[in-house]
């Protein structure tokens, strides 16, 4: 039970953190288009947020692992 | 006594069946919806209000004929298990009136409603054909004919649609030994979502009509007549059972399938399936934004399409053949796997080359992706554009021809049996063929500059759907007739369909082509007589209703085998299939002993089998 | 004689609902089919977006100038997108509750989230369509958007775009609410719960398309109007 509630802890403090980088790369995406309105850096900036979205909130690896609850 | 008694029963349980309290839905919520989104909304966004309405019209056609029943009460919180076999009380026939969950119940529920589409659409076909047969106007005027070879367009497409989720669903958990699919209720509900969208494109030819044909470009689409929208919508709702239907063919081949059964150990038309089913659910999207958009800007007043007001034209036709090219793909592979399927059966040899032939299905999906444009050779794109898609349209030659190859060398010095299915099968090769080798000569930019909207390209196209899908899926018909009914159809009449329908079928494409080539253009009610193609307009025409009669004697055939012909072993065709090793029809859960693979699947003439029943120990 | 049919009777049916059970694919299958299913709904409607933010290219170029995109609302555009990563995280923590069994912070964190979505829906159709043409301002920030029907292919876009993620939105708020109303009647365990996983992955993927569409029509090119 300790055990599980570590897990949780730990689960949960991820989560928080994907957020955060999340945040922080929308507003690095705000900044690069108002100074250097850089459709690449904008292209980079989607690409990063949407794999950390589906690698960290998705669990895409899920298809693949053969662990299920 | 007892015979009218079930005669008025049948009829009731028709009356009450699905499809009628389904229509009935599909009007009320029509009619309410559009009333009430009239009241909201101002007067000049009344075909707006008439779209929202249809929509909200398939909704109530899905609600009343109790398609969506058990997601409510799942939303509800109720545990709803899957329901199998016919409501109590009721004859086994009944099952086919309701949603039910089986596949091959809804393979069959597909079957024949692309049937009855299909019969449709050729009713079009024959009356603007004979409208064709004499230059001037006799029958139709021009709004009339537009709109014929419209809905011939759309329905065939539909009904080609079906056929394709017919042959999906009965056969492929049969072939992998699943017991059903893997989303049983999606599957009702991919069937039954197509029943409104074939009458909505029905509604669209009482009201007005549209004389776009199956395309649906603008700007001519965003001024048409208001049948134009219902066109536009009933082919939108047709995509999502697309959608769902091959999803759900995907997860089933993934998950489900018999234990030893590797990719490579799979019944051939299975690849095709595959392959299929990839085109089906990505392609599927872009088309529903075409006709988003052009619907939004009918309807609203948005911008995309006008280049009047700064849109554009083209972008439309991007989006509109992104799909429209890949899904010849989806008609034509597994009219391809059938054929692939069928010919060792009967020619006795080994299936030559099964890897390939199964890689050349993904090779034509991919590459179907890749040569949209060639649409669009003439419609004021760059030059560079033409040629690069001029050579990717020239790549399909190759695993198509991997196909023929493996064809002609799987027939070579093999025992052929000529039963009428493998009568179609090869009709649908030399006919394929026509359609193959005059694909080319439209691929490549020079000629089609002057080939491009001419009869020729209607010649080409009619062979390869002839070709790709209608024999092949006939032969399947006639070939699994026996696995659906238990019953044998009528050898005879069999045959004389195949002897009336492929001359006619070969008169009626070079003629054509040979008209296309003299100049007569597709989509023209009308054509000069200094052309000189009369005769081969008249030509066309008989053999259109040459062809109309011998499907009429297919139908005949089924109908009248299903009751008196004699009851079949259970391997008429000395199949190594695993669907042909159990007893016909086919038990609820398909296998009741699961089975294992061993072997491969058409080593016909070798003595290695290909499954084996697993023993159940105790029981 | 009776007795025997209707022993008979019950007999077949055990044998029937046995047969029936036998063959429904076990969980563990049924789940792998369930997740490959949804995910593969979610790369077929990557082509239904991508085609949407392809549209938006090849409209909002203009020749000579490059990418363009119309003038809207910074402020609102920033605050939608927080908002919806925001409730991205609250279903992670719900669903991450509900692995670990503590339902209580799963249907809190579900409702927090629907109602986060609900909020984007207002602030993305109410504030920047604008629908009830209204206005006002908050500290010299205009809270209503300015682009009308007959701003040309610039409404034309930014209304298909963001009226279909509207309606994906729309869906998830109702799939999210549906979950937590069947997780408050104690449906779903950390062992099975695939309704809460399979909506937290819908609701992720909207955010995933929002991800993209957020700088295709509030970031990239120049203002242009």
């Amino acid at each position: 039970m300790e055990k599980n509630a570590d897990w949780k802890k730990a689960a949960q403090r991820l989560g928080m953190y994907v957020f955060i980088g999340l945040m922080v790369l929308t507003l690095i995406e705000y900044a690069v288009s108002i100074y250097l309105n850089s459709t690449v850096g904008l292209f980079i900036t989607m690409l990063l947020k949407s794999a950390l979205i589906v690698y960290y909130f998705m669990h895409v690896y899920r298809l693949w692992r053969e662990d299920s609850h | 006594m007892n015979f009218i008694r079930n005669l008025l029963l049948g009829l009731w349980y028709i009356l009450t069946s699905s499809y009628i309290k389904g229509l009935i839905g599909q009007a009320l919520f029509t009619f309410l919806g559009f009333q009430f989104l009239n009241l909201l909304l101002p007067d000049n966004l009344s075909e707006f209000s008439l779209m929202i309405g249809a929509i909200i019209g398939v909704i109530g056609f899905l609600l009343f004929a109790g398609v969506l029943t058990d997601w409510l009460l799942w939303i509800g919180g109720k545990e709803t298990p899957l329901k199998h076999g016919a409501r109590e009380g009721r004859p086994e026939w009944t099952r086919y009136l309701g949603p039910d969950v089986n596949h091959k119940v809804i393979g069959i529920q597909y079957g024949y409603t692309s049937l009855f589409v299909l019969l449709v659409g050729g009713l079009f076909a024959l009356i603007f054909r004979l409208e064709l047969a004499q230059p001037g106007m006799q029958l139709l005027d021009y709004q009339q004919y537009n709109t014929l070879f419209s809905a011939h367009g759309i329905v065939m497409i539909v009904s080609i649609l079906l056929g394709v989720g017919a042959m999906l669903n009965y056969l492929v958990p049969l072939m992998i030994g699943a017991s059903d699919m893997s989303f049983p209720r999606l599957n009702a509900f991919s069937y039954w979502v197509s029943i409104p969208a074939i009458v909505l494109v029905l509604t669209g030819m009482a009201v007005g009509g549209w004389d776009t044909g199956w395309v649906g470009y603008p700007t001519l689409s965003l001024v048409g007549p208001l049948g134009t929208m219902f066109f536009l919508l009933g082919f939108y709702i047709n995509g999502i059972s697309s959608i769902a239907g091959s999803i759900n063919v995907l997860v089933t081949t993934a998950t489900l399938r018999a234990p030893g059964m590797s990719l490579f150990r799979m019944p051939i038309f299975v690849w095709a399936a595959l392959a299929t089913s990839l085109i089906q659910f990505t392609a599927t999207q872009t088309i529903a934004v075409a006709l988003t958009l052009n619907l939004l800007e009918r309807a609203t007043g948005l911008v995309f399409f006008n280049p009047a007001q700064g849109g554009d034209p083209l972008l439309y036709q991007h989006l509109f053949w992104f799909y429209s090219h890949p899904v010849v793909y989806v008609f034509v592979l597994p009219g391809l796997g059938i054929i692939s399927e069928l010919l060792p059966v009967f020619a006795r040899k080994p299936l030559f080359g099964y890897k390939w032939i199964a890689l050349s299905s993904l090779g034509i999906a991919l590459v179907g992706f890749l040569v949209w444009a060639h649409h669009m050779f003439v419609a004021g794109m760059s030059d560079t554009l033409r040629i690069v898609f001029m050579i990717s349209t020239l790549f399909v030659a190759i695993p198509t021809g991997v196909k023929f190859f493996s064809w002609v060398a799987t027939l070579w010095e093999g025992k052929i049996e000529l039963s009428t299915p493998m009568l179609f099968v090869l009709g649908a090769i030399s006919v394929f063929l026509i359609g193959g080798i005059t694909g080319p000569i439209l691929g490549t930019v020079p000629t089609d500059l002057h080939l491009h909207d001419s009869y020729w390209v209607v010649g080409h196209f009619h062979a390869t759907m002839f070709g790709g899908f209608i024999f092949p899926f006939f032969a399947g018909l006639y070939y699994w007739y026996p696995k659906i009914t238990g019953h044998m159809y009528k050898e005879a009449l069999g045959k004389l369909h195949f002897w009336l329908m492929v001359p006619g079928f070969w008169v009626m494409s070079f003629g054509q082509m040979s008209a296309g080539i003299m100049g007569m253009n597709r989509r023209y009610a009308d054509y000069d007589p200094a052309l000189g193609i009369e005769t081969q307009q008249v030509l066309v025409t008989l053999a259109a209703f040459v062809i109309g009669w011998s499907v009429l004697i297919m139908i005949y055939n089924f109908i009248a085998s299903a009751r008196t012909e004699p009851v079949v072993s259970m391997n008429p065709w000395g199949s190594r299939s695993p669907e042909w090793q159990i007893p016909s029809p086919a038990p609820e859960f398909n296998y009741d002993v699961p089975f294992e693979v061993v072997g491969d699947p058409y080593d016909y003439g070798l003595d290695k089998p290909y499954i084996r029943f697993q023993v159940v120990a105790g029981d | 004689m009776s007795a025997t049919t209707a022993e008979h009777a019950v007999e077949h049916a055990v044998e029937h609902a046995h047969d029936a059970h036998s063959h429904v694919p076990p969980y563990h299958v049924q789940l792998k089919s369930n997740r490959m299913g949804l995910w593969l709904f979610f790369i077929s409607e990557i082509f239904l977006f991508g085609a949407l933010f392809a549209a938006r290219f090849y409209l909002w170029h203009v020749p000579g100038v490059g990418q363009t995109r119309p003038e809207l609302s910074q402020e609102l555009g920033l605050l939608a997108t927080t908002v919806l990563l925001v409730s991205s995280y609250f279903v992670f923590r719900g669903e991450t509750a509900m692995e670990h069994g503590d339902r209580s912070r799963f249907l809190n964190s579900y409702m927090m989230a629907a109602l986060l979505g609900l909020v984007f829906f207002v602030a993305v159709v109410v504030m920047e369509w604008n629908v009830f043409g209204l206005e006002g301002s908050i500290a010299g920030i205009e809270l209503f958007g300015h682009l009308g029907i007959d701003d040309g292919v610039y409404a034309g876009v930014f209304y298909a775009m963001t009226g279909m993620h509207a309606l994906h939105v729309i869906t998830g708020v109702l799939l999210l609410l549906f979950v937590w109303n069947r997780g408050r009647k104690g449906d779903y365990s950390p062992e099975r719960h695939w309704g809460v996983e399979g909506c937290a992955l819908y609701w992720h993927y909207v955010d995933v398309v929002w991800v993209f569409f957020y700088p295709a029509l509030y970031l990239i090119g120049t203002p242009w109007h």
